[in-house]
């Protein structure tokens, strides 16, 4: 049987949580006045369960040895883990709103050295994989148990350096590695299909040596199961297609390029956006 | 001066396992005993800097120290942003062991010759650049920064070069000073060059001319502070590099200068010509070309002191 993904990602229904977490976005937003709000929706769910139920992680402790690694690679939906790590006290939710402030911890894009969590600092693409690579790499050298988790946006993907580590991966058999694409189809200036087409997506990551599997990536039981999937040290790392709706739970915002990045945004924008997400 | 640094870091490995070596598809037999001795920090990995480096930094943030080699083009120029994001960004012990500096692999063209390396990597916060001179200082410097908690980029010589740094037994992260304390002659220098000004020296002093060197290689900080009392004798002060003529030591030396008050008006320059070189050969055709053999630059000297 053929499932549509993007047609169940379109289709589905939030839970509260889903809409409590985009609401936390809007105050960062609202607080900066700008920010990559399409991004950061779209992947709220997979970063949603990977901190509630996936990643082993310590607010308290954020360096803890033991703990999962997780890259974000994409750093422009850092909006969305910001929320995810407010939510779980890395910091307050008040804090949000001094998004992209001159002291404040959340840049526009996340950074180590300013915000205990963030594992890696991202923002210019293609980044992530080959860091994430060298973090398992080094688990395996010493004997450690923990594993690594590397985000992808699609659009991101067009970076030449991630598939130079997705072949490095393989070859190494980096079975506790797992690659997620937020795969929303969309970029900043349009459907990926117009700008550079990834079909066939999951064909690519297979051919390029990873376990491959596809689901809707707002389906919270559907993340669970996959991103819980027992790993090995050594054995083919593993890729998750995670179909998502850009700007997934603000209809205005929905498959929209304008809601990509954006700037000067005023109190006013954002109160309809709200009204949005509690319907 | 490769196959010291190799050997080093072959050595240095097998008493920290925090030392890992990274290639980017090297030669056959590179570390070949590293490779089957300690197969967990050898890594020889395919034609992909980007991956390299980041791959590095990945490593080096779990604790790690890795040594990358591979052509020092490749290294700054193809990774800039990794080096720069990747590494640099996070302060991460990464050695970038950059084979073919200056015009080494000149007979390869202009895609091989490591030109602007020191400049590209001055720029780069964090990062400590190096350029040893010979074998005996290169290892002097591997085995004293193994600790040390910031990148690193270190440049290689073609290898064979005269030993000429044995009198200091331990490297220090100063200039070191060839000569007296009241020459009228100051050359600035680093690297290779150190062994052509040494010879310019050895010529003018035939000459009855005194010159002093002093050779950085370490170019992030000159430390001039400890040489204004010699500076200050100096009718004329040269720097001598195998680099594009803005970025590198000439500059550090600019900066420096300016920062303790001392006169530029006398400070000169022989470098490579800050254009590409259409032309192969051998790096000693290109030195010759550019005025950078101990006879050139003792000649350029002499004409120099002639008109001041």
């Amino acid at each position: 049987m053929i499932v549509d993904y993007t047609k169940l990602a379109n289709e589905i229904i939030l839970d509260q949580r889903s809409k409590y977490l985009r609401l936390l976005v809007l105050d960062a937003l609202e607080g900066g006045s700008r920010g990559h709000l399409g991004p950061a929706l779209s992947l709220i769910e997979i970063i949603r369960v990977l901190y509630d139920s996936v990643l082993s992680h310590d607010p308290n402790n954020p360096l803890l040895v033991q703990r999962d690694r997780f890259i974000l690679s994409k750093g422009h939906g850092c909006l969305g883990l910001y929320a995810v790590l407010a939510d779980h006290g890395y910091i307050s939710t008040s804090e949000l709103k001094s998004y992209c402030a001159f002291e404040s911890k959340l840049g526009g894009h996340p950074e180590r050295a300013t915000l205990p969590g963030i594992e890696f600092s991202t923002g210019s693409l293609g980044h992530g994989l080959s860091v994430g690579i060298g973090m398992a790499m080094a688990c395996r050298l010493k004997g450690e148990h923990w594993r690594t988790f590397v985000l992808i946006g699609d659009g991101e993907l067009n970076e030449g350096s991630n598939w130079e580590g997705a072949m490095h991966a393989s070859q190494h058999q980096l079975g506790a590695l797992t690659v997620i694409i937020d795969f929303n189809q969309m970029q900043a200036s349009g459907e990926i299909n117009s700008v550079l087409s990834l079909d066939p997506i999951g064909a690519k990551w297979e051919a390029f040596g990873f376990d491959v599997v596809k689901v809707n990536g707002h389906n919270i039981v559907q993340l669970e199961t996959e991103l819980n999937g027992t790993r090995n040290s050594y054995g083919k790392p593993k890729a998750i297609i995670a179909y998502t709706v850009k700007g997934k739970g603000i209809i205005s915002a929905e498959n929209s390029t304008i809601w990509h990045h954006k700037a000067k945004i005023t109190r006013e924008e954002i109160k309809p956006l709200r009204l949005e997400v509690s319907r | 001066m490769r196959q010291k640094a190799l050997s080093t870091v072959y050595e240095l490995a097998k008493q920290d396992p925090r030392i890992v070596f990274i290639g980017s598809d090297l030669g056959a037999g590179t570390l070949k005993e590293m490779k089957e001795e300690l197969p967990q920090q050898f890594f020889m990995e395919g034609i992909s800097e980007q991956h390299v480096v980041g791959f590095a930094a990945g490593l080096a943030q779990e604790g790690f120290i890795p040594y990358i080699n591979t052509i020092g083009t490749f290294l700054t120029r193809r990774s800039f942003e990794q080096v720069t994001i990747d590494i640099a960004l996070h302060n991460l012990p990464v050695r970038l062991l950059a084979s073919g500096g200056g015009m080494v692999y000149a007979p390869l063209g202009p895609t091989h010759t490591a030109v602007e390396d020191f400049s590209l990597m001055l720029s780069v916060p964090n990062m400590k650049v190096f350029a040893p001179a010979d074998a005996h200082e290169m290892e002097n410097l591997l085995c004293s920064v193994v600790n040390d908690p910031n990148p690193h980029y270190i440049r290689f010589g073609k290898g064979g070069e005269d030993i000429v740094t044995d009198k200091f037994l331990e490297f220090e992260m100063k200039p070191k000073v060839f000569g007296e304390n009241n020459s009228k002659v100051i050359i600035f220098t680093t690297g290779i060059m150190l062994q052509h000004c040494l010879t310019a020296r050895e010529i003018l002093s035939q000459k009855a001319i005194t010159v002093t060197v002093i050779h950085c290689s370490y170019l992030n900080d000159l430390s001039l502070e400890s040489i204004i009392p010699i500076m200050g004798l100096a009718s004329l002060v040269l720097c001598v590099e195998e680099h594009v003529p803005r970025g590198g030591l000439f500059t550090q030396l600019i900066h420096e200068c300016i920062k303790f008050q001392i006169p530029t008006s006398n400070l000169h320059q022989v470098s490579l010509q800050g254009f590409f070189s259409h032309n192969y050969g051998s790096q000693a055709d290109h030195l010759e070309f550019n005025g950078l053999t101990g006879p050139k630059i003792a000649t350029h000297l002499e004409s120099i002191l002639k008109v001041i």
